[in-house]
């Protein structure tokens, strides 16, 4: 393979993705070998071995489950692995770039982002709620919160249908009635009971209840269903003045126990609520006992988390640079599992994707928004620029488009060619 | 008692040799049947010397003996060993048969056996148990070590003077056969004096295992066996011994007696005295004498001088001094004539002397000055008193006092996290609201700014009159109210944020004017009016105005966020007033001008109220009236004060670049002086929860600084610089103007004359 002056090393290259499966043979390469060299020498495998195979592929490579970033040796030593042994080098087909779409210019500073199977909800800081298609298209705008919008979610990102939810500044939060594809948006319920301004805002999974969290520290569970009568809760029918009518609906139940603003909202399961806070806490919540099942607490306040169910783990990310992975089931030590360094400023927003258990997606005041993969925590796979502020939320809730809002009034919308392959 | 002994001893140590011996010959059968050049030793020796041949027999018999005596003591011995016995007689049987010749000899063997017996039967202690002539007839070298025989082929010589040659020890494959075919291989042992394997016996290894285990040796020594006392203190009616008593011991000594004598008739003289009579003397004789000074008895010097200084060691002779110096050292013409030219004042000379060549020690003259130079040491080390000077030795780095690490104090503001970008000029002032969502910010741009914290997004703007010198948000969180110092004005504006019905309610309040009967003095009524504002002031959120006489520079709050305090410097003795919104009402607390006043600041729990002039900082009790504290600050100019939320620690900036910080229970004088900055210092603030505190000057930087103070009443605070950040550019010598930090979290905010605000955060 090379000059026997060269120190040299066993590997062995393992998949789990079985169309791009190689014998496994142990083969001897240079220490010192890189990713490129080791991709050249894969594709090279693969035309041995399979003759349909035309077009190379790009590769990433993971040895103790990290990928491999520096020529193999370094990585190795990094990781405290023995350069004896034959060591198993995993593979696997490269996450492909994002390709830049669209970009929507909104009036003001975008502060949440959801996008559908076929559209964008975005919620503005004009007070606006406007929906657009993944091309940029404006389908619908309302503005009818009196305040900063500051959170939307679909209740039900499979069927538009049910409609979406807002929460705003102006201490409310809106359930809108939207008929797929038309202009017309109705504020059907208006929820009514939070003292401040109202941050975040979460749909249970089952697409039944909404959590909603704000600056006045509560966390409050509200029905999800845009059906009145179907609700059985108490609420009354108001007509606002030169309006459509509203009902108002006050929340199921208050948690209290965070000390302050609740900056994230969101559901684990359907009985299980996660909050994150400014008072340096995470607290997951159990909805129907009514109390506090689990916490986290760190050194800083937390700006923003997501939970994957298909890892059941949690990204976090507080008021500093990094990005933090927790492992709420691990009971003992430190529950922070990795730490994912390389925005320059506070990352403002995570998002896991949806699809694979080791991509997410972050965005910082550094205004970019940068791609991860777990098993690298010091480089991201990919940095989307384009934003020319700060980048106050991203998305990735449709598995097709990375989508991001700042403060430079831009929605981003980039094409994940990982899913379309 | 010797006598005695001996036999005893000997006895022991014959059983033990004796028992050695036995066990080599008891091998000396077995070892015949395995080789027989031995045989043919022996046969040698029989033939030929019929010494040997009794000695033979001899040992023989002896051997005999010991079988006997074993059969006797243990007779229930196990079948081992009389199977041995067994087999020595079957090998005695083969030898029979081997052997014709020695047919007779065994005859002859037996009859000297019943001949040993009979001998045993007899007690001479001597036959039975001497070994002298027992030694091993093969071994033919004598007494020496076989050593000696190690580069021979032979051993020893026989009784013709002819080499015995060695036998052949076996290499080590013999060897190794022999330890894997022959069961006794493990206890053949090799005797060093006849350079022969030898086989021990049971008796043998069990003797080994005994000496190993450290015990007696012979198994049937009983050490537990009764004790006889044969000699005690009792008299014993026959006597144990029987050597005749001593003459001594029954005739008196002569000498002895005459020794008495002699001492009597001292004693009847009176030339020796018993004890007492002598102590009876010595009692009437003696004076009595005690000592006068208790430490008499120490060495003579330590009485007069306590510390001795020995005297200054004279320099050591160099070589200008010695009798043949270097030419070097010799005065050429011109050092000769400096010298003489000092004749008159000698002390000005480098050398008090000459110095002078002599070709060998023995010309060199008698030195005249001698006498007098000695003198005159005498009388410099007599009429200079010497001292010790004390000298103390300390480390420079023992005097700085030991702060703990930065990193242990944690956490801090360390890192820019975010810049408000917006305002237009330098931003003289900045506050946050209780939970820190909002920042407030005022700037010469005559604007105020209402900021996101979180965003770093300008929620509002509210453009005023004049410059904005300072603002404050309401510390009470029922109001919705912030406190605006622009020109001669001072607003109460409510700033449109936060919880719904807190903003209504303010202006539900303050919307109802209260019923005044007071009347207000001419003094306050030209010092301030109050005035509902006009509808388009109304409409930018001001709910009151207050238009003062001169420019106000500081408004600040009361703790519970009714009344406020208001400075004007211009306004002598009326620089100082404090307004009750509730009453709406305004006083002037002091009569007389005090200097020109800079800052006011309320205690956060007690009625008190700090005014820093341009050098003091006085401290008054409102409620008293009265001045409790002035605080000496030893500074030139105050520019900005502080209070510790405990409200015992006071911390004053100054423009002479210094900070001071002052413990009110401690003294008026500054606790610590930090000179942390380069120029003037525009602000400093508090943390509210963390033990932290800020300071910002023109040198562009901020510096965040642990400062703990302790509930101990007796530990000082402690105060440890922690982190100089440094981000605002500078603005016409101006560098950061206002530091404030967030309510909640650990992190400052910092207003810059250049006309952003910036957030750093931990």
């Amino acid at each position: 393979m090379s000059d026997s002056n060269e120190s040299q090393l066993q590997i062995r290259l393992i998949t789990t993705q079985d169309i791009h499966a190689v014998p496994d043979i142990p083969l001897t390469v240079p220490i010192t070998i890189d990713t490129k060299a080791l991709n050249k020498l894969l594709n090279q495998l693969l035309k041995e071995s399979n003759h349909d195979y035309l077009k190379t592929k790009q590769f990433d490579f993971l040895a103790v489950n990290h990928i491999i970033r520096l020529p193999l040796n370094e990585h190795l030593q990094e990781h405290n692995v023995s350069t004896e042994a034959t060591v198993d080098i995993e593979y696997i087909e490269r996450t492909p770039a994002p390709e830049p779409q669209e970009s929507i210019l909104h009036e003001d500073w975008v502060s949440s982002i959801q996008s559908s199977e076929k559209w964008i909800l975005t919620g503005c800081y004009d007070h606006s709620v406007n929906i657009y298609t993944h091309h940029g298209k404006p389908i619908a705008s309302i503005k009818d919160h009196l305040e900063v919008v500051k959170g939307v979610t679909w209740i039900d990102q499979t069927d538009p249908s049910k409609g979406f939810i807002s929460v705003s500044h102006d201490q409310t939060g809106i359930i809108w009635e939207w008929k797929e594809g038309t202009d017309v948006i109705v504020p059907k319920i208006s929820l009514r009971g939070h003292e401040r301004g109202v941050d975040s805002v979460g749909v249970s999974p089952n697409a039944l209840k909404v959590a909603t969290g704000g600056w006045d520290t509560n966390l409050k569970i509200w029905s999800a269903l845009l059906d009145i009568d179907e609700s059985g809760e108490p609420s009354n029918k108001k007509i606002r003045a030169g309006h459509r009518s509203t009902f108002v609906r006050t929340p199921l139940h208050t948690l209290k126990g965070h000390k302050e603003s609740i900056s994230v909202t969101k559901w684990v399961d359907d009985h299980t609520v996660c909050t994150a806070s400014m008072d340096h806490t995470i607290k997951f919540w159990d909805c129907e006992l009514f109390g506090i099942k689990n916490e986290i607490v760190d050194q800083k306040a937390f700006l923003s988390a997501s939970w994957s169910p298909l890892s059941k783990t949690l990204l976090a990310s507080s008021a500093d640079r990094h990005i933090r992975l927790y492992d709420p089931r691990s009971t003992e030590g430190t529950i922070c599992k990795s730490m994912f360094t390389s925005h320059t400023l506070w990352v403002s927003s995570v998002v896991w994707s949806n699809y694979d258990e080791h991509l997410f997606l972050s965005g910082s005041y550094d205004s970019t928004v940068k791609m991860w993969d777990t098993r690298s925590c010091k480089a991201p796979l990919y940095n989307l620029e384009g934003h020319e502020g700060q980048v106050l939320t991203v998305d990735w809730s449709n598995k097709k488009y990375l989508v991001s809002g700042g403060s430079d009034n831009n929605v981003h919308i980039f094409k994940n060619k990982h899913c379309l392959l | 008692m010797g006598k005695l002994q001996k036999p005893l001893k000997r006895k022991f140590d014959a059983n033990i040799k004796e028992k050695v011996a036995t066990s080599t010959s008891e091998h000396k059968e077995t070892d015949e049947e395995n080789e027989d050049f031995l045989q043919d030793n022996e046969e040698v020796r029989e033939n030929d010397s019929s010494d040997s041949e009794g000695d033979i027999e001899n040992s023989d018999s002896e051997n005999e003996n010991y079988e006997s005596f074993e059969e006797e003591s243990e007779e229930d011995n196990d079948n081992l060993s009389e199977s041995d016995a067994e087999e020595k007689d079957s090998g005695g049987e083969e030898q029979e048969a081997s052997s014709s010749d020695e047919e007779e000899n065994i005859e002859e063997n037996d009859r000297q056996e019943t001949n040993s017996k009979t001998v045993n039967t007899t007690n001479d202690e001597y036959d039975e148990y001497d070994t002298s002539d027992e030694e091993d007839i093969r071994n033919t070298i004598g007494n020496i070590p076989k050593n000696w025989y190690d580069e021979y082929k032979h051993l020893g010589y026989d009784w013709d003077g002819q080499q015995i040659i060695k036998p052949n020890t076996g290499d080590h494959l013999d060897e190794f056969l022999k330890r894997m075919e022959d069961p006794n291989f493990w206890r053949t042992v090799k005797d060093p004096q006849t350079g022969q394997n030898v086989i021990l016996s049971d008796d043998d290894i069990n003797l080994i295992k005994r000496i190993r285990a450290q015990k007696i040796p012979d198994v049937s020594f009983d050490e537990y066996a009764p004790w006889i006392e044969w000699f005690t203190s009792q008299v014993e009616q026959m006597p144990i011994r029987k050597i005749p008593e001593s003459k001594s011991s029954f005739l008196p000594s002569k000498d002895e007696a005459r020794k008495v004598s002699k001492l009597v008739h001292a004693l009847k003289m009176g030339w020796i005295k018993t004890r007492e009579e002598q102590a009876k003397l010595r009692a009437k004789k003696e004076p009595q004498f005690y000592m006068l000074w208790s430490t008499d008895d120490q060495p003579e010097e330590m009485r007069r001088i306590h510390k001795h200084i020995p005297a200054p060691k004279r320099l050591l002779p160099g070589h200008a001094e010695s009798y043949n110096p270097p030419p070097e050292y010799l005065f050429d013409d011109r050092e000769l004539k400096q010298w003489n030219k000092l004749k008159e004042t000698p002390s000005k000379r480098k050398l008090h002397f000459l110095p002078q060549k002599y070709d060998s020690l023995r010309q060199v003259p008698a030195y005249p000055r001698y006498i007098k130079e000695r003198f005159l040491r005498c009388l410099d080390l007599y009429l200079c008193p010497r001292a010790i000077k004390m000298k103390l030795n300390i480390e420079p780095e023992s005097l700085v006092p030991k702060l703990p690490s930065p990193r242990d104090l944690q956490p801090f503001p360390t890192t820019l996290a975010i810049e408000y970008k917006g305002h237009t000029d330098m931003v003289r002032t900045i506050s946050t609201d209780k939970t820190g969502q909002y920042l407030l910010s005022g700037s010469d741009d005559c604007t105020i700014k209402i900021w996101e914290v979180n965003t770093g997004r300008c929620v509002k703007t509210v453009i005023t009159e004049s410059v904005v010198r300072c603002v404050e948000w309401c510390p009470n969180g029922a109001l919705s109210l912030v406190l605006v110092a622009c020109g001669n004005q001072v607003l109460l504006i409510n700033p449109g944020v936060g919880d719904f019905v807190v903003r209504n309610r303010t202006d539900e309040v303050l919307k109802e004017v209260p019923h005044n009967d007071v009347i207000v003095t001419e003094r306050v009524k030209s010092t301030v009016q109050w005035y509902e504002p006009e509808p388009n002031m109304y409409e930018k959120g001001v709910r009151i105005q207050l238009n003062h006489f001169k420019m106000v520079s500081q408004v600040t709050w009361h703790g519970k966020g009714d009344y406020f305090g208001s400075v004007m410097p211009e306004g002598q003795s009326r620089s100082v007033l404090i307004s009750q919104i509730s009453k709406r009402k305004s006083q002037l607390p002091f009569t007389k001008s005090k200097g020109l006043v800079q800052r006011i600041l309320f205690h956060p729990t007690k009625p008190v109220l700090f005014v820093a002039t341009q050098r003091h900082v006085r401290i008054y009790d409102l409620l008293k009236q009265a001045q409790i504290k002035k605080l000496m600050t030893n500074s030139k100019w105050i520019s900005t004060i502080a209070i510790h939320p405990g409200g015992d620690n006071l911390l004053v900036g100054t423009y002479d670049r210094k900070m001071l910080w002052f413990d009110l229970d401690l003294s008026t004088k500054p606790y610590q002086t930090l000179r942390l900055h380069g120029t003037a210092v525009r602000g400093v603030a508090y943390h509210k929860r963390y033990p932290l505190f800020a300071s910002g000057s023109d040198d562009r930087s901020l510096i965040v600084s642990h400062g703990m103070v302790y509930n101990d009443l007796l530990k000082n605070a402690l105060i440890v610089p922690l982190k100089r950040l440094q981000d605002h550019q500078a603005f016409n010598d101006f560098g950061i103007l206002d530091v404030h930090f967030h309510p909640l979290q650990p992190w400052v905010f910092s207003s810059g004359a250049d006309s952003t605000i910036k957030l750093y955060s931990n």
